[in-house]
């Protein structure tokens, strides 16, 4: 990945919803084009952050698993 | 007199048939037939609902607005006794005389609680707030309903002045608040089938 | 009159069964409702008493359904709807009441107000006011239902190491966590996250439970919008996926609404195709517990133990006395909350309330009431069988200092087990730090 993130977000002991609530707030921040990256801690991202990005029309851009931390990179389409 | 007793009649007739209306009207709208499986017991919450479940200890509401809530039934006993009283006053002759002075004290009594809410809703902040003009008027109007029914029983000076009023009181009940007493049997009648079918009124016993 | 007051419209009249127009008409406005709600506990003014948030909506359809009213709209305050009415009214129903019903146990006429607010919320989600998080959470959760697979292999990863760290609690090498096993007996509904999997995963080893694992998460935000349409969609996930694992019994995770609506709501959504037992994990492991099919030190809860009564468990679900005999039966000192079971005070976090950022700090004023009483408890932990009611206690704790821990019912009686390791988060000195308390005998 090349382009840096406008912004990066510590969602780390949060329980769902409350990374796609924070990542839906964040997304506003930003400009169409520009990235987000966040982590977070509650597996549930994994099956959330993706899904809100098909159902809000935003690219999830990256999502990996790195030992305990679930890291991911959003970029808003519109 | 007659013709003051047939007003009272039309007004109690176009009062129930308002009432056949509004009932008519909410029985025309759907209801949901609930196929979760019952946890409870129906009849046992309907029953509830009427009866243990009006008791002034039954909820934290009543207990904390005691006095409100006794003022309040008090005030319905009155109504009922008034239209009671208005329905026999062709007989009011023949009544005995302790069921006569009993239904005088009832009807007073009932004036002066129905007069204490009317006050209430004008002085007590909360309830100014939450009053509709409809709700200032039901409840002067019922209450000055009892006042000249009970005078009535004594003072014939009260009798045209209770058939008038009562013309008016019968009418109105389906065109305002009043119409309340229709929907408290729906509502409590629903209220038990909610909460009987989950199993939370009657409360449920202790897992042993 | 705009689209969004046209649909607004058109959705109450859908609306108008005998339920509601009963709620609209019985009410006396005798006002003794006040008290019951949390909102104005904590903050006692005329618009914050259950009857005057109903009196706003009752204003519109009596402008809409009674003559009187049309003719003398000063008479009774009928108003035709229009965007600022359906604004304050949309505000009303998502931030100023919970759904909790209990103005409804408390009116002397059974008027049920949570009702008439689950009215607007459908009025508000047609004409597009409603909060767009809970309208974007609901469409997340339709569109992981329309194809899991894009999510499902990392699901499956992560089901895999926690399985690990399950056979690491319980010193069992063959414990599992079974994920759509054909022909399984139950098929049981978390939430999403590690923290509704682990522990009821122990619980299901321990009782050999035959299981398996929902891909899905319980919660349903469609639900807290009262729009039936998304509603069922997101449902639809489970009453597929347990039509085709053909499961006898549907159990679902310590999660107040997701109970209400598979309990309560879905067998009528699905009529004909669901003829599922549906449970919650509480009364699965008051089973467990009652037919010893798992095994609890009745001393295994030192601290001092209190019990929170979820809305959508107790009051609204009838789950009175199961999570109060699970706890008798691991607790050395349990202590009830005042008031309690169907009078319980809602702790502010229902409705969905909690993922709407922009009413923070409303929810938690509302939840002053509810700390209070934790607070007068004198107890350490404080249970809470719903998630969004341990999320609205947590902020509580940290808000007015209440030093408690807060956890699940499952993670307690895990606890009590005496595995041999703890869960995570749920170690002895961490669980009643600073609490004297007696080693478990």
């Amino acid at each position: 990945m090349t382009e840096t993130p406008k912004l990066t977000l510590d969602f780390k002991g949060l329980l769902c919803p409350m990374p796609v609530v924070k990542i839906a707030q964040a997304i506003k921040q930003v400009q169409v084009g520009e990235l987000i990256e966040a982590i977070a801690t509650d597996p549930g991202v994994m099956a959330d952050i993706p899904a809100w990005a098909r159902s809000t029309g935003h690219e999830l851009v990256t999502l990996e698993k790195q030992d305990k931390i679930f890291k991911f990179v959003v970029k808003r389409l519109k | 007199m007659l013709i003051f007793q047939l007003l009272a009649l039309a007004g109690l007739a176009a009062g129930l048939f308002g009432i056949y209306l509004r009932y008519a009207e909410t029985k025309r709208r759907a209801l949901p037939i609930d196929k979760s499986p019952v946890k409870g017991n129906i009849p046992h919450g309907i029953a509830y609902a009427f009866t243990t479940g009006m008791m002034p200890w039954a909820k934290e509401s009543t207990r904390i607005h005691l006095i409100a809530y006794l003022r309040g039934i008090g005030f319905h006993i009155g109504i009922f006794a008034a239209i009671g009283t208005v329905i026999l006053s062709p007989l009011r002759g023949f009544l005995p005389p302790l069921l006569s002075s009993t239904l005088f004290w009832v009807l007073i009594l009932g004036a002066l609680l129905g007069a204490a809410g009317g006050v209430m809703r004008l002085a007590e902040h909360n309830l100014r707030g939450l009053s509709l003009p409809d709700d200032h008027f039901a409840v002067w109007l019922t209450t000055l309903f009892i006042a000249v029914t009970g005078l009535g029983l004594v003072f014939e000076a009260f009798v045209v002045p209770m058939y008038i009023v009562s013309a008016v009181t019968f009418a109105y009940i389906p065109l305002g608040k009043i119409r309340h007493c229709l929907y408290f049997f729906f509502s409590r009648t629903f209220f038990g089938k909610f909460f009987g079918r989950r199993a939370v009124f009657p409360h449920p016993e202790p897992l042993k | 009159m705009t689209e969004t007051i046209e649909l607004a419209l058109k959705t109450l009249e859908a609306q108008l069964n005998q339920p509601l127009e009963t709620a609209l008409e019985a009410c006396a406005r005798c006002g003794i409702c006040a008290e019951a709600c949390h909102y104005y506990r904590a903050e006692p003014k005329v618009e914050h008493i259950p009857a005057y948030r109903a009196e706003q909506l009752r204003n519109v359809y009596r402008y809409e359904h009674d003559f009187i009213s049309r003719l003398f709209p000063v008479w009774t305050r009928a108003k035709k709807l229009d965007e600022t009415t359906l604004a304050n009214l949309t505000e009303i129903a998502f931030s100023q009441c919970t759904l909790c019903r209990r103005c409804t146990v408390n009116c002397p006429l059974g008027v049920d107000t949570p009702l008439m607010m689950r009215a607007i919320r459908a009025m508000a989600t047609a004409g597009g006011t409603a909060p767009e998080i809970l309208v974007m959470l609901a469409d997340a959760a339709i569109e992981k239902g329309n194809d899991p697979s894009f999510y499902k292999e990392m699901f499956l990863e992560q089901i895999a190491d926690m399985e690990k760290q399950l056979r690491d609690i319980t010193g069992d090498e063959n414990a599992t966590i079974p994920v759509e096993k054909q022909g399984a007996k139950i098929l049981y509904v978390p939430l999403a996250g590690a923290h509704t999997i682990l522990p009821p995963a122990v619980v299901f080893n321990a009782a050999k439970e035959d299981w398996t694992l929902s891909i899905f998460e319980a919660s349903n935000y469609g639900v807290f919008l009262a729009d039936v349409n998304r509603a069922k969609q997101v449902a639809k996930r489970i009453v597929d996926e347990a039509n085709r694992l053909g499961v006898e019994e549907i159990v679902i995770s310590e999660c107040g609404h997701a109970y209400s609506c598979y309990r309560w709501d879905v067998p009528n959504w699905f009529a004909g195709q669901f003829d599922f037992k549906v449970r919650s994990l509480i009364e699965v492991l008051a089973g467990y517990i009652s037919d010893g099919k798992i095994k609890v030190d009745p001393t295994g809860i030192p601290g001092s133990v209190t019990y929170h009564d979820s809305c959508n468990l107790a009051r609204n679900g009838g789950l009175l006395e199961e999570p109060r005999y699970v706890l008798k039966s691991i607790v050395r000192d349990f202590r009830e909350m005042t008031p309690n079971k169907a009078e319980a005070l809602c702790c502010g976090g229902g409705g969905g309330i909690v993922a709407l950022a922009e009413y923070a700090e409303r929810r938690i004023a509302a939840g002053k009431p509810k700390a209070d009483q934790i607070k007068s408890t004198g107890a350490r932990t404080v249970v809470a069988a719903c998630e969004n009611c341990r999320l609205q206690i947590g902020d509580l704790n940290e808000h007015y200092n209440l030093n408690i821990h807060v956890t699940a019912l499952t993670d307690l009686v895990v606890q009590a087990m005496r595995l041999p390791k703890p869960l995570p988060g749920m170690e002895a000195e961490h669980l009643f730090e600073g609490e004297q308390v007696e080693a478990p005998r």
